[in-house]
């Protein structure tokens, strides 16, 4: 089947990436190692760089988009540094000689790509980045895989990149890849948040999650959050609708 | 700074401990942010004259001094296995890829298949990857190293942030920590990179702010007695007489060992819902 991405989940973000098949159980199911591109007037920033081996896919994907002739990608963000969000680093660099600047918590890059030491700008919650008619901010990671971990918001469109926040595989055999939560109609959502939770976010198994989705929901709020693009998971863009659907997944998942 | 490297030899010649040293000033991951002084990357070689296991393979700022310190104990056809411990962290991962072009890999252990999808950090239209051959495990499973009935245990961790697995060496009575038991930086490079038997390593509050202030924030109110029970498990199952971590100083000897693991155990049970309640921890809290 093609790969459905890249595909604008909205005006000037785009989901990148392709689909990683999970084992588990007996069953086969896929999820995403996604990166963001997103487009403003003056520069284009990415977000995440997907899976070491999703580089040549993305890298594709990323040239295959038009960009406005003034909108150089001269940004990445990474929400934290495990493999599957960073391991492009290098590459991209590389790749992008407009590249000037890796923002996020960046701790550990100068041990692992000492070569582009002079590249890394560390950030803070409350930190922005301009790109001309839009501004990612930094916000506070609520669910989070490292203590390094940071989020990051789309002002203009209210898009929150929660890194490993709202992490679901989805079903392949049901036509899930590339579409949103709301338009996986059989994605049952509280069994894949569960599964994932039980697969690789160990420690949500031994707390209360209804204390970190409280906290996730005034984050939302505060932030005024339209559309979530997790790195894993399908993008939700009904929160009222999905959300209670992950509560409930996240706090099934017991050690 | 002049980089400060040492290969630590355990259990005549058995272990190699390849001991790369950086410093901490806030921007290593492994290490509560208001830590300062150094630590080390441990990568550690288990050695037969007929083969050898590798766990981690270390930083890429680390590549050149850790393909000389292996060149300085296996001979080029030595047959090679790598297990990463973490499948996603820079410091396990991060020269496989330069190790395998450089020495006889033969296989890299893995709980997914296609291993080199995993490890190449580097491979362009100009610049090629080695693929390199992955044998899955099923955890928990053994390993075997060279042809003389050495064999290793190798388990899914008993507490971790992001997926680990722990090796137990029967033959050396070691235990692989990874990232737990990895609180001992020093204030000098030189170290001490190992802790022996007559010198006091532990403390109950020190531990417990490493662990809060690292990886194990969500500890403080969590359900934390099947935690307590599978760490329970691994020390009646096996004698650990030497704890070797993935970064910081090796704890060595049996009375240490213990202690560490008394006082784990302890931190545990105090930061049970049943003794702690559970709130929401903000990323940046330190305490």
């Amino acid at each position: 089947m093609k790969n459905p991405l890249p595909r604008e989940i909205v005006p000037g973000v785009f989901w990148l990436g392709q689909c990683l098949e999970q084992h588990f159980q007996g069953k086969v199911y896929h999820a995403y190692n996604a990166a963001f591109l997103i487009i403003g007037s003056e520069s284009s920033l990415l977000v995440e760089t997907g899976h070491p081996g999703d580089f040549a896919e993305i890298n594709r994907q990323v040239k295959d988009i038009v960009l406005p002739k003034e909108s150089k990608i001269e940004h990445l963000f990474i929400t934290h540094q495990e493999t599957p969000h960073s391991g492009g680093l290098g590459r991209f660099l590389e790749e992008y000689s407009d590249l000037k600047t890796i923002y996020g918590d960046t701790s550990d890059y100068h041990l692992a790509f000492p070569e582009h030491l002079e590249k890394l700008r560390h950030m803070k919650i409350g930190d922005s980045i301009n790109l001309g008619d839009r501004d990612f901010t930094v916000v506070e990671p609520v669910i989070r895989d490292m203590r390094t971990t940071l989020w990051g918001v789309d002002m203009k469109e209210r898009v929150l990149f929660p890194g490993d926040g709202f992490a679901y595989s989805h079903y392949h055999w049901d036509g899930h890849c590339g579409k949103t939560a709301e338009e996986a109609e059989s994605l049952d959502l509280i069994d894949v948040s569960a599964v994932f939770a039980e697969r690789a976010l160990f420690w949500t198994k031994y707390v209360d999650m209804n204390i970190y989705v409280d906290r996730l929901e005034e984050v939302i709020e505060e932030f005024d959050i339209k559309v979530i693009a997790p790195t894993h998971g399908l993008p939700i863009k009904n929160i009222s609708q999905t959300l209670p659907k992950i509560r409930k997944g996240l706090v099934a998942a017991k050690a | 700074m002049d980089h400060y490297q040492n290969i630590t030899e355990l259990s005549d010649g058995k272990i190699f401990a390849l001991q790369n040293i950086f410093p901490l000033d806030g921007r290593v991951s492994a290490y509560p942010s208001s830590t300062v002084g150094y630590s080390c990357s441990n990568c550690y070689l288990l050695y037969e004259n007929d083969g050898a296991l590798l766990l981690d393979t270390g930083y890429s700022s680390h590549e050149d001094i850790i393909l000389q310190q292996l060149s300085s104990i296996l001979e080029p056809n030595t047959p090679l296995s790598i297990f990463p411990l973490r499948i996603n962290e820079f410091m396990s991962v991060g020269n496989a890829m330069a190790i395998s072009k450089e020495f006889n890999v033969v296989q890299c252990y893995s709980h997914v298949p296609d291993m080199s999808f995993w490890l190449d950090f580097e491979t362009t239209e100009s610049k090629k990857a080695k693929l390199i051959p992955t044998t899955v495990l099923k955890f928990p499973s053994k390993i075997e190293i060279g042809e003389k009935n050495r064999i290793v245990d190798a388990f899914g961790a008993p507490i971790q942030l992001i997926a680990t697995r722990w090796v137990y060496d029967e033959t050396t009575k070691t235990l692989f920590s990874s990232d737990t038991f990895a609180q001992y930086s020093q204030k000098n490079a030189q170290g001490p990179w190992i802790i022996e038997e007559n010198k006091k390593s532990n403390n109950y509050n020190f531990t417990k702010s490493f662990l809060l202030n690292s990886r194990y924030w969500w500890l403080e109110g969590a359900n934390t007695l099947p935690l307590i029970k599978d760490i329970n498990e691994i020390f009646k199952n096996f004698e650990v007489q030497t704890i070797a971590p993935g970064y910081g100083s090796i704890i060595n000897g049996k009375k240490l060992v213990n202690e560490e693991f008394s006082t784990l155990k302890q931190i545990l049970e105090d930061m049970d819902q049943e003794k702690t309640d559970p709130s929401y921890i903000h990323r940046d809290i330190e305490r």
